[in-house]
């Protein structure tokens, strides 16, 4: 896979019909990642949902944000880290739910969408790997320590309800940026949309 | 059984209790970049954390810069209540790195999973939160009542207490237990018939009671309500007759009573459930005018599957319901409940004047002068009498046979027209039952 040739690459019909699928279920997960970022604000309260709210940047052991470089990386090794990403968030997306349950027991749609979320990460995963594997390029890299989730649950439960709070926006957050990243680095493999 | 009974923290601040991982180690919260204390990743930390209090009470809190911050001083920090700023006259320093809080009559929380309480550095950004639960200690809960639709069932339904809002999440749980043995259950299926009730689906004893309660448990306290006490045998319903439609069925039929004005003839089938089991039911009419909103009852139908309706207006479209009641299980004679009314069925009854050209029975083509139609019956019906009766004595029962032998001479049009709304052709054929 060379991002710099100049043509796009000619796929087999199965391999491009997958890539296509695939790219539409990451711009379908955008949109519902962007939906449940509004639903998660809305019920931690304010200042949760106000424009110009700016919690520290927590950063998760083994999960961060797509890096300033990811886009200057090979096609491969961007999509390994898309493909890494997705694996590790159905975990914390999960542990979010579980401490979401007791401080918002009374909001099932929130609940719902961070079940859904979970399971729609691992389904775009699992596709990109599909992809990966099929394009010959091997699937895990260096990726995300399995220790994020278990780290998050522990601190989830230990930390004060704020700080909770907290962490749940920035997982969902990063559950947004990864699966745009993801699908901008799609983009480049469907057939004709080759930026 | 105490009426309700407050929690733990009542007028100070309370942290709650939270369940702690079996994989918990302080070292952990290193990966998060979190300084050990339980403020989350901030160079702060706000105490009391998350604290509970009663709506009304006062809170006194702090935020404190952590000491191995270089040249971090409390000064210029200051608090935000639900994003809100809090005026500065709340707020004053207890000492360089300590901003203190105090608040006073708090309203009851915004949101259930906490009020955000922050403290913020001079530049806005966020140093420490705290989340605060305000509100009340739930109320008894009472009204509890149940039904079962199959005997093997059992819904119930209550009300949740007179103050309702606690503005803290309030659990209720439905518990019930066979009166003289047996454990405690719990209900499990919640909010089947709306947001305070719960279904008990199977595994339910018959001919004995149950006694069942509600529990209601929030940050603040609990309180359970009386015990209903009851048989499932008791509280036992039926769904209502076979729906009535704009078509009408087989089953509810209403049809006038030959050509008599002021009457409807009501018949309709046992619901086939019942003959299942051995009792009896028991049914009741209720019918009202089409533009009426006022219904009649009828209450003593007892167990026929028939009734007429007497007094009724000629020439007007009524509304009939049918429901029943299963009283007399196996023997008993203690009342069940009260089915669903079965939908509307209409019917109406024959009118009295036949005005409009075409249609008078009783009005003479080339015409008498005319002085009303009810006169001119009136005439009519005593040159009748004169050549047919034999009993001077005038009667209603005289005139309607009258009235009778008149339609069916005349082939009367509004027994051909129809008589529902929709303009189709009714039920009213032959006589009632």
């Amino acid at each position: 896979m060379d991002p710099q040739a100049d043509s796009p690459v000619s796929f087999l019909p199965h391999l491009e019909a997958k890539i296509r699928q695939t790219h539409n279920l990451a711009r379908l997960l955008t949109k519902y990642a962007e939906q449940l970022l509004e639903e998660y604000v809305q019920q931690q309260g304010d200042p949760f949902g106000l424009p110009g709210f700016s919690p520290p940047r927590l950063s998760l052991a083994g999960l961060s944000g797509p890096s300033p470089s990811h886009m200057g990386l090979p096609l491969s090794e961007r999509l390994r880290q898309d493909a890494a990403a997705l694996d590790a968030l159905p975990g914390l997306l999960d542990a979010v739910r579980r401490r979401q349950a007791e401080l918002n027991p009374s909001s099932p749609r929130l609940l719902r969408n961070l079940e859904d979320a979970a399971r729609q990460a691992r389904a775009l995963g699992v596709a990109v790997e599909t992809v990966l594997a099929a394009l010959g390029s091997a699937a895990r890299g260096p990726g995300p320590e399995p220790a994020a989730t278990t780290a998050l649950s522990t601190a989830n439960n230990a930390a004060g309800i704020f700080s909770a709070k907290v962490l749940g926006l920035h997982v969902c957050g990063l559950y947004g940026e990864w699966v745009n990243r993801t699908e901008g680095d799609l983009s480049q493999l469907v057939p004709g949309d080759v930026a | 059984m105490p009426a309700g009974r407050p929690g733990p923290a009542a007028q100070s601040a309370r942290r709650p209790p939270r369940p702690l991982s079996s994989l918990w180690s302080p070292l952990l919260l290193c990966v998060l970049g979190v300084p050990r204390g339980g403020s989350g990743a901030h160079t702060a930390v706000i105490s009391p954390q998350d604290p509970t209090l009663l709506i009304g009470s006062s809170l006194q809190a702090t935020c404190s810069i952590h000491g191995d911050t270089p040249g971090a001083t409390a000064e210029g920090l200051y608090w935000t209540l639900n994003g809100r700023r809090l005026p500065s006259e709340l707020s004053h320093l207890l000492n360089t790195s300590t901003l203190a809080l105090a608040l006073a009559n708090l309203n009851g929380s915004r949101q259930q999973s906490g009020d955000n309480l922050v403290c913020h550095a001079q530049d806005g950004s966020i140093l420490a939160g705290s989340c605060l639960y305000v509100g009340l200690p739930p109320e008894k809960p009472f009204n509890i009542s149940c039904w079962s639709r199959n005997m093997k069932d059992l819904t119930c339904r209550w009300t949740p207490g007179t103050r309702g809002e606690t503005f803290l999440h309030t659990n209720y749980s439905l518990k019930y237990k066979l009166r003289w043995y047996g454990q405690d259950n719990t209900c499990e299926e919640y909010h089947t018939v709306g947001p305070h009730s719960c279904h008990i689906p199977k595994d339910l004893a018959l001919f004995t009671p149950y006694e069942i309660w509600v529990e209601a448990t929030n940050r603040l306290g609990s309180a359970r309500s009386d015990v209903l006490t009851l048989d499932v045998l008791d509280v036992v319903t039926r769904p209502a007759p076979p729906p009535v439609t704009t078509d009408p069925p087989p089953d509810v039929h209403v049809s006038r009573v030959g050509g008599l004005e002021d009457q409807l003839s009501v018949r309709w089938v046992s619901p086939p459930a019942l003959k299942d089991f051995l009792f009896q039911a028991k049914y009741q009419i209720r019918y009202r005018v089409e533009d009426s909103v006022d219904w009649k009852v009828v209450d003593d139908v007892s167990n026929q599957t028939s009734c007429r309706l007497a007094g009724l207006k000629p020439g007007t479209v009524y509304f009939v319901q049918v429901r029943c009641n299963p009283f007399g299980i196996y023997g008993s004679k203690k009342a069940g409940i009260w089915s669903e009314w079965s939908h509307p069925t209409a019917a109406s009854t024959p009118r009295s004047e036949r005005p409009g050209p075409g249609g008078g029975v009783c009005e003479p083509r080339g015409g008498e002068p005319s002085s009303g139609p009810v006169r001119r019956e009136l005439k009519q019906f005593l040159g009748w009498l004169k050549k047919h009766a034999y009993c001077s004595n005038l009667s209603f029962r005289l005139y309607d046979q009258w009235r009778a032998w008149m339609q069916k001479s005349h082939k009367t049009r509004n027994q051909d027209e129809g008589i529902l709304p929709s303009g189709r052709r009714g039920t009213a054929r032959g006589p009632a039952g």
